[in-house]
């Protein structure tokens, strides 16, 4: 054993040595073994036996948890996971000791800490330094720091504390060889009752050896870790991956207790299943492309609509392009449903054809018979239809009249195409299944290598690659967010804020959890509220009935029945009534619910001016309801006995309730939502109330949710099948402007603007950097009044910025210019309500951002770091370096015409453009300004501020490798393509 | 059957006899002879933080933030202003002089929780939010409704930050704002890059030209080259001359004062570009500490955020004005809630919503200088008590909008403002 002899000098440390020192012999880490050489820096995480009084306690803590990172250097811990691995809450303060043998050459070297609050290093069981607890706020902190604070400067190139760390230097002295080394740091802490986050902020000992001024981080590792801003990100994102294997880990073994459970239910699932008829697939019609069974149903639906629509003169009224707009325009609004008005309803034609309590609406052939003529043409006020707004027009009553002379035709469907387009070709299948799936397109060597391969299954294979990828994840956050309306505030949340539960939804796509177990864990709504877990799905800010709320989601969401009317009366055209929202509600929060006025219509409002109210109240305000399953038509209550796990808690009845296999609504359902995801429309529209809406074909719904049950409620089995169809596969026909309802062909589709913004990134190699989404950086609030959502790296992690305060020093201006991209193409950052589908129509707003918007400034300009300033660079002909950035943008390779122009473009100044010895400044040596809730209200905030939106508004500087005028004339190219429409379409 | 043919007979009557004036079931009372009114455009200041109306339009005697217990009451001195009986404080000198022209509502109030987002949410869109709908602001509803009075720019405008609660809501994206952040930096996504000039821009497109024709002319992709072409327009010159403030004469710049007065001038180029609803946010310098969030420590320089709104208000209706544009243009001055006569422990004040005071200028309203009476706190309302629907609607109404008027969330009728009744005396 060689243990080094310290002798530290640190004035600041002084004072306390007497104390310190007292007690450190009780503060030896277990288990390491002082004569060896760690291999890696252990993380302990010590929950227990802290008390919150800002006070080191006499006896070192246990951990709970420990995992290794190869440094001393951390700026995460994992999630706390309780139950069957979701996100649960560390109590706060938690400890954090990380430790190490670390060996270390003879001389008085200086160590660096950092730590967010009260940290302590000791080496051999002696105190060297120390930071101090973080202070008290005093009221809600906005005015907590009346200086402002400067980090410490460590020299050109190295690191400053990022978000107000305490950090101490101190020297010490040593003979060399093995140490035992400990950093203890507080995670969190209290001011009086409230909770501070337990997280640890960029927690680091870092070391400028004896005669040098370098700091890198302590390690037992040989490697040198500098402590500059560049490798801290290459090191972080280590901790990052450590962390994440070893929550992935946590959660695999929590959830496994409960494996056999879900092993048993999909048993049943499977048994009844096999009990139950299976759905015939239909025989394939001759002469259509066949993949999977999904074509079989798609080519009998085509052929049978065709035979119905029979082509008679050209200029024939057509019902789909001439008859049916002016139905749903005038009459459908009333005259749909089961609540139609008169009992006529026109919007279907089987129910059209009957004709309502007044007799037929029309026959065929025969204009003088009918309601539908004589009640729009009619002269009598009380009458005549609509009732109202305008009157028909004379060309629309002309329109009906020839309609129904010549035989009032009104096929199933339109028949958009006489045939089948044939299949997308390779370059467009590859940039559509790769955006569909992990929500970017591939990169160069993905594109050349799938098109270059000869096997004639490359397809399947291309779609089970992208099945298994974890980006997967990334591209169905949003749907999840959209619909169960996932809305955290990173600020005071009290706009129907929910708790960031997009942490659970990622970890539970990320683990491909069966939907039916993820649903389950929706509604136990377990875990930490604040933390991400699924218990902030249950929390609605200043709502006067968050459970009603959440009762429609879940019915909108997983049944498709839209209860949002429900919230104040009774579905005003389907059958639901407000009752049945608020037993779903009571069963949510497992509690009776009381209906407030606020939740409610005034029935005097309701007949003011003398009219018949459209909406019925028939749950007055007052009135108590228990919980209750409100859809026995979709399963019966008993289902509940022997699926639930506790039938005394509503909430696993109500899971169970949901996900039972009989339960064949949810399955098609979620079906009909995975169909739209792929192909563009629902095989019932609209997703969310199927009231409102038939399924075009009804026995491939029924097919796909059986698929769904029978794979284990898993949502990736049936996008295999799907992709894997020829259905999914066909080409575009560009002028198609919906969906075709027959799928005979795709149609240009707008990308959503997480595609969009992902793929601007991905395609172009530009990192996605922005600020921490957080405005409280050093974690001094309480835990309710602000979360940390992290740094985003998917345009996903976004959300709302939450400036309400209008305040310029909150203000997050590199997340702002992203947020703008995608606020105008239709995503919303306060989701505070939830929705199955995006408002995607174009607007001005949308090329303008991307023409001219800040994102775009930093995606076009070749920084050093852009991922085409090295392919500018390559020594390679212009028309390889044309033909590489078509592929990386577009995914494909130029026209002829293209190609003759771009190359022309950039061949000039070309050979002259790398700048073989250039002058590179190194970055600038400036320590950041921190701008937090703590210090924003000081008078320099908001010019520090000011600062930062310029610094953002400007991007960063072009690179010196490149001539300035072929690189500008390179960024004119990059402009020409991200603005390319191709690049917010899906081929 | 009788009611359906009441509500006919209603609805036809309704139709023929409302050509003008805003007949409506929640408000048919012909006492009430409520005119449409004949604004067209509203310029809509946002003092994010609170207004205290006890220091500004709602003056009451003098308290004493530093006695010990303090004295309830306002921290300045009032002055008589041109209209007999109703003072403001000194530091609002100008606008004063000016009053005739104004209308202090003093008896706003809503009595949801008094936190900055959830109250700001309220005061911009007229309801709480509901979880089942988003509902828009104020600015998108007249967007909406009204469009751009010169349809070759944007109907809304934002000078401030963007948040949700300015947002369109139900609305969607096409009745948002396009918003710019201070009176340098032109809109966002309008405003070309620094180093892009026509030139450059035109080799952009050149490049640009042959990607967007790929397309048939009628697709939705030849929708978006349509959008392009759009865009294209409004980041030209004709719509980004309105930005350039150096073409305004010194003496009107000087006039205006520092930055929020430059931003109203900005407003009144847009009012004249034809832009109809132009937000305004007063959120500059925290010259006070805290912005009009006047905390403890915020209240000692409160007078010099007031002075800078009184210069750029007065400096706005004057030239408005001398224009003949103000009957046209109506001003509001927005914030989430007020503030109590009573100091806090700190010698502030802290935020109190049960009345306070919301501003209204021009717009061809029958100015009154105050409407409405608090009690000697400032606390409680005296007479007139005005909701923010019904101040929402005495907007509408001032722009020739029926408040009652049904928007549609999907198929779900939503009336512009929840049961507002207009301030009948502004608009007899």
């Amino acid at each position: 054993m060689n243990r080094g002899i310290i002798r530290w000098i640190s004035v600041v440390l002084v004072a306390c040595q007497g104390v310190v020192t007292a007690k450190t012999s009780e503060l030896t880490a277990p288990a390491l073994n002082p004569a060896v050489r760690s291999t890696a820096v252990r993380v302990e995480i010590c929950e227990q036996g802290l008390n919150d009084q800002d006070i080191w306690p006499d006896v070192p803590p246990t951990s709970t948890e420990s995992f290794d990172v190869p440094a001393f250097g951390i700026d995460q811990i994992p999630p706390k996971y309780i139950d069957d691995g979701i996100r649960g809450t560390r109590p706060s303060p938690s400890m954090v000791r990380l430790s190490a043998v670390v060996d270390l050459s003879p001389g008085k070297h200086r160590l660096l800490i950092r730590a967010r609050s009260a940290s302590r290093l000791t080496i051999n069981g002696t105190l060297v330094v120390e930071t101090p607890f973080a202070p008290k706020n005093g009221g809600d902190g906005s005015q907590a720091d009346t200086e402002r604070l400067v980090p410490l400067d460590l020299g050109q190139g190295y690191r400053f504390a990022p978000r107000g760390e305490y950090e101490k230097i101190a020297e010490f002295e040593t003979t060399g060889g093995l140490v035992e080394v400990k950093f203890e740091v507080f995670a969190g802490g209290r001011e009086g009752k409230s909770p501070r986050r337990v997280e640890v902020g960029e927690t680091v000992v870092a070391i400028a050896k004896s005669g040098h001024d370098k700091w890198e981080l302590l390690t037992p590792l040989i490697e040198e870790i500098p402590y500059t801003d560049s490798a801290w990100e290459v090191y972080r994102a280590r901790v990052a991956n450590s962390v994440a294997e070893y929550s992935a880990a946590r959660r695999a073994v929590l959830r496994g207790k409960h494996d056999a459970y879900w092993a048993n239910r999909h048993e049943a699932a499977k048994l009844w299943i096999a009990n139950v008829p299976e759905i015939p697939v239909p025989l394939l019609p001759d002469g259509f492309p066949v993949r999977n069974p999904i074509d079989h149903f798609i080519a009998a639906k085509f052929a049978s609509v065709k035979s119905q629509n029979v082509h008679g003169l050209a200029d024939n009224i057509d019902f789909f392009r001439d008859v049916k707009p002016l139905l749903e325009s005038r009459c459908v609004d009333c005259h749909r449903g089961v609540k139609a008005k008169g009992g006529l309803r026109l919007d279907n034609a089987e129910f059209a054809r009957k004709g309502g309590d007044s007799g037929p609406a029309f026959v065929a052939g025969q204009i003088q018979a009918g309601e539908l003529l004589r009640r729009v043409t009619s002269t009598d006020v009380n009458e005549v239809m609509p009732p109202k707004g305008n009157l028909l027009t004379d060309a629309e009553t002309t329109l009906l009249t020839r309609w129904i002379d010549e035989g009032a035709s009104w096929p199933e469907l339109p028949l958009t195409r006489d045939s089948f387009a044939g299949p997308v070709d390779d370059a467009g299948f590859i940039r559509r299944v790769m955006l569909d799936t992990v929500g970017v397109p591939p990169t160069s060597d993905e594109f050349r290598s799938f098109l270059s391969d000869g096997a004639p299954d490359k397809r399947a294979a291309l779609i089970e690659r992208l099945v298994g990828d974890s980006r997967w994840a990334d591209h169905w956050m949003p749907v999840w967010q959209d619909l169960l309306a996932e809305n955290p505030n990173i600020l005071n949340p009290t706009l129907n804020n929910t708790g960031p539960f997009r942490w659970w939804l990622y970890d539970s796509l990320v683990d491909e959890l069966p939907l039916d177990r993820m649903v389950t864990q929706l509604v136990l709504q377990h875990g930490g509220d604040r933390e991400g877990g699924p218990a902030g799905f249950g929390v609605a800010s200043q709502n006067d009935v968050p459970f009603a709320t959440k009762g429609a989601i879940v019915s909108s969401t997983f049944l498709g029945v839209d209860l949002k009317c429900a919230r104040c009366h009774d579905s005003p055209t389907g059958t639901f009534k407000q009752e049945q929202l608020f037993q779903l509600g009571a069963m949510l929060a497992v509690q009776t619910l009381d209906v407030p006025k606020s939740s409610s219509v005034d029935p005097v409002k309701l007949s003011a001016g003398g009219r018949t109210p459209l909406i019925e109240v028939t749950l007055i305000p007052g009135s108590k309801v228990e919980p209750k399953w409100p859809f026995p038509d979709f399963a019966e209550p008993g289902l509940a006995t022997g699926l639930a796990l506790n039938m005394n808690d509503q909430r696993e009845q109500l899971a169970a309730l949901l996900t039972a296999p009989q339960n064949e609504r949810f399955a098609q359902v979620i079906a009909n939502r995975v169909w739209q995801r792929f192909m563009g429309r629902g095989i019932v529209e609209p997703l969310d109330d199927w009231e409102k809406g038939a399924p075009t074909h009804p026995e491939l719904l029924q097919w796909l949710g059986r698929e769904f049950v029978r794979n284990g409620y898993q949502i990736k089995a049936l996008a295999r099948t799907i992709l894997n169809s020829a259905a999914y596969q066909r080409a575009v026909d560009p002028i198609l402007r919906v969906p075709d309802p027959l799928y005979s062909a795709s149609e240009p589709r707008r990308l959503s603007a997480e595609q969009i913004v992902d793929s601007m990134y991905a395609s172009t190699g530009k990192p996605f950097r922005t600020e921490p989404l957080c405005l409280d950086l050093n974690g001094r609030r309480d835990t309710s009044n602000a979360v940390d959502l992290g740094t985003p790296h998917r345009a996903w992690m976004l959300a709302s910025l939450s400036n309400e305060r209008d305040r310029p020093s909150l203000t997050l201006p590199r997340l702002q210019a992203v947020s703008d991209v995608m606020s105008a193409l239709g995503w919303r950052g306060a989701r505070q309500d939830a929705s199955s589908t995006r408002d995607i129509s174009p607007n001005a707003l949308q090329p303008a951002i991307l023409a001219n918007g800040v994102m775009s400034r930093w995606l076009t300009r070749l920084s050093d770091d852009h991922g085409l300033t090295e392919v500018s660079l390559r020594e390679q002909p212009v028309e390889v370096l044309v033909e590489e950035i078509f592929i990386r943008l577009l995914s494909r390779s130029p026209t002829m015409e293209e190609k003759a122009r771009y190359i022309a473009w950039l061949a000039v100044g070309y050979d002259r453009r790398r700048i073989v010895d250039p002058h590179i400044d190194p970055p600038p040596h400036v320590a950041p300004k921190l701008l937090t809730w703590t210090n924003h209200l000081q008078p320099e905030s908001d010019p520090a501020a000011q600062e930062r939106i310029d610094a953002a508004q400007k991007g960063d500087p072009p690179t010196s490798r490149l001539e300035s005028q072929w690189r500008t004339r390179c960024e004119d190219a990059i402009w020409a393509l991200i603005n390319s429409p191709e690049m917010i379409y899906r081929p | 059957m009788n009611t359906e043919l009441n509500r006919r007979d209603y609805l036809k009557l309704a139709l023929t006899g409302a050509a003008t004036s805003l007949v409506s079931s929640a408000y048919a009372d012909p006492t009430l002879a409520i005119r449409s009114g004949k604004a067209e455009h509203c310029i809509f200041f946002w003092l994010g933080g609170g207004m205290a109306q006890v220091d500004t339009f709602d003056p009451k005697r003098l308290g004493d933030a530093k006695s010990k217990p303090s004295q309830s009451g306002s921290y300045y001195a009032s002055i008589e202003t041109t209209v007999p009986g109703v003072r403001v404080t000194e530091h609002l000198a100008q606008t004063a002089k000016l009053m005739d022209h104004v209308t202090a509502v003093r008896t706003v109030n809503h009595r949801v929780v008094d936190e900055h987002a959830f109250a700001t949410n309220l005061v911009h869109t007229g309801r709480t939010i509901s979880g089942s709908t988003v509902y828009p602001s104020i600015g998108s509803i007249v967007a909406h409704q009204r469009g751009a009075v010169d349809p070759s720019v944007p109907p809304y405008m934002l000078i401030g930050i963007p948040n949700v609660s300015r947002g369109p809501g139900f609305l969607g994206a096409r009745s948002g704002f396009i918003y710019l952040t201070d009176t340098k930096t032109g809109p966002a996504g309008f405003t070309r890059p620094a180093d892009v000039d026509t030139a450059r821009s035109t080799d952009r497109l050149a490049l640009l030209g042959p990607l967007q024709n790929r397309f048939p002319a009628n697709s939705t992709l030849a929708d978006y080259r349509a959008a392009q072409v759009e865009a294209l327009r409004l980041s030209g010159p004709d719509f980004m001359q309105h930005f350039q403030l150096g073409q305004e004469p010194d003496s009107v710049r000087q006039r205006y004062g520092g930055e929020f007065g430059q931003r109203c001038l900005l407003a009144r180029r847009l009012v004249q570009a034809g832009v109809r609803f132009i937000e305004v946010s007063h959120n500059l310098g925290f010259i006070n500490g805290t912005g009009w969030d006047t905390h403890n420590g915020g209240q000692l320089q409160q007078h010099l955020l007031i002075q800078e709104l009184d210069t750029a208000l007065s400096a706005l209706i004057e030239d408005l004005l001398r224009k003949q544009m103000l009957d046209k243009t109506l001003i509001v001055i927005g914030t989430e809630f007020g503030r109590p006569a009573a100091f806090d422990g700190g010698g502030g004040r802290g935020h109190q919503a049960t009345a306070f005071s919301l501003v209204l200028a021009g717009g061809g309203l029958n100015h009154c200088g105050a409407y409405g009476v608090t009690d000697d706190e400032c606390k409680e309302s005296v007479e007139n008590p005005v909701s923010i629907p019904d101040f929402h609607a005495t907007i509408h109404a001032a722009l020739g909008i029926d408040p009652q008027h049904e928007l549609l969330d999907g198929s779900r009728p939503v009336p512009i403002t929840d049961g507002g009744i207009p301030i009948a005396k502004l608009l007899s």
